[in-house]
């Protein structure tokens, strides 16, 4: 990104400014998000591929709250978003581990229907412990503020994610579109609380905790 | 909801030359619910109003007023 800025001939201190912004990380959030649904639907990548990328994106959305949320916090809420920040961070790399597992354990033709069915469920968990992770955050923040702002960005996010599915889901049936494995709709689900955190600026003027 | 109640946060904390984050400090909570409250975009629960109170020395009523 250094060397991105030194083309653009900016100086250090509007490189600084740049890179505190929230625009800047929420654009490179959804310009990476496009890209990686891009190569997907395009078929230019294949389905392991397109999750272990999808880390790109999340992590440029956690950069995004983190610099949506630099200098706003207190005494009051830091230790909750410390804690969410640590199981996001622990479950997100839980992922990647088990997506390896599987995938390395695909191509070696594990044939053993038990031990398919145990390393294809380790990913889902993993996914499972970021909800859970949001759901501490929601009962450990004491700013009430931030807490209303997190469930309003969760339930943007849930309604969001269920009207794709519901749409498509006809779509497919109609053999309109095609198949979508089910994980994807986590995935939107998770782009929902990006549109979230930005409709909770819009009403709120502020980002969230997430 | 949030256009029915108005407050005196802003005045009060100018009186006792305080920034947002002073009293978010002494409230316990992010500067970004102090700029909510005052701005009137979020009205805060009862608990958290009887808190602001405390924090000015003030009645609930003296600080928060029904918008007329």
């Amino acid at each position: 990104m250094r060397v991105f800025a030194e083309r653009l001939g900016m100086t250090e201190e509007a490189k600084s400014a740049l890179t505190r912004t929230v625009p800047f990380w929420a654009g490179l959030t959804f310009a990476a998000f496009g890209a990686v649904a891009g190569l997907a639907l395009s078929d230019a990548i294949n389905n392991a591929t397109t999750l272990l990328l999808m880390i790109v994106p999340a992590a440029l959305f956690f950069q995004t709250m983190r610099v949506a949320n630099r200098g706003g916090s207190c005494t009051g809420n830091r230790e909750a978003q410390r804690r969410y920040t640590k199981r996001v961070a622990l479950f997100t790399s839980l992922y990647l581990l088990a997506l390896a597992v599987m995938t390395i354990a695909d191509k070696n033709g594990v044939g053993l229907q038990a031990v398919r069915v145990v390393l294809a469920t380790l990913p889902g968990l993993a996914i499972i412990g970021v909800f859970w992770a949001i759901g501490r955050l929601i009962v450990e923040e004491r700013d009430e503020f931030l807490r209303m702002l997190t469930i309003r960005q969760s339930l943007i996010a849930t309604a969001l994610a269920l009207s794709a599915a519901s749409v498509w889901g006809f779509l497919e049936t109609a053999d309109i579109v095609v198949h979508l494995d089910a994980y994807w709709w986590a995935v939107v689900w998770f782009g929902g609380i990006g549109v979230g955190a930005v409709m909770n600026r819009m009403k709120y003027g502020s980002w969230g905790a997430m | 909801m949030g256009g029915d109640v108005k407050n005196r946060l802003k005045v009060l904390r100018a009186e006792r030359d305080w920034s947002q984050q002073d009293l978010a400090t002494r409230l316990e909570v992010s500067r970004q619910s102090v700029n909510a409250i005052e701005t009137g975009r979020y009205d805060p629960s009862l608990p958290l109003a009887f808190r602001i109170a405390d924090v000015f020395g003030l009645a609930i009523e003296e600080i928060f007023l029904r918008e007329e």
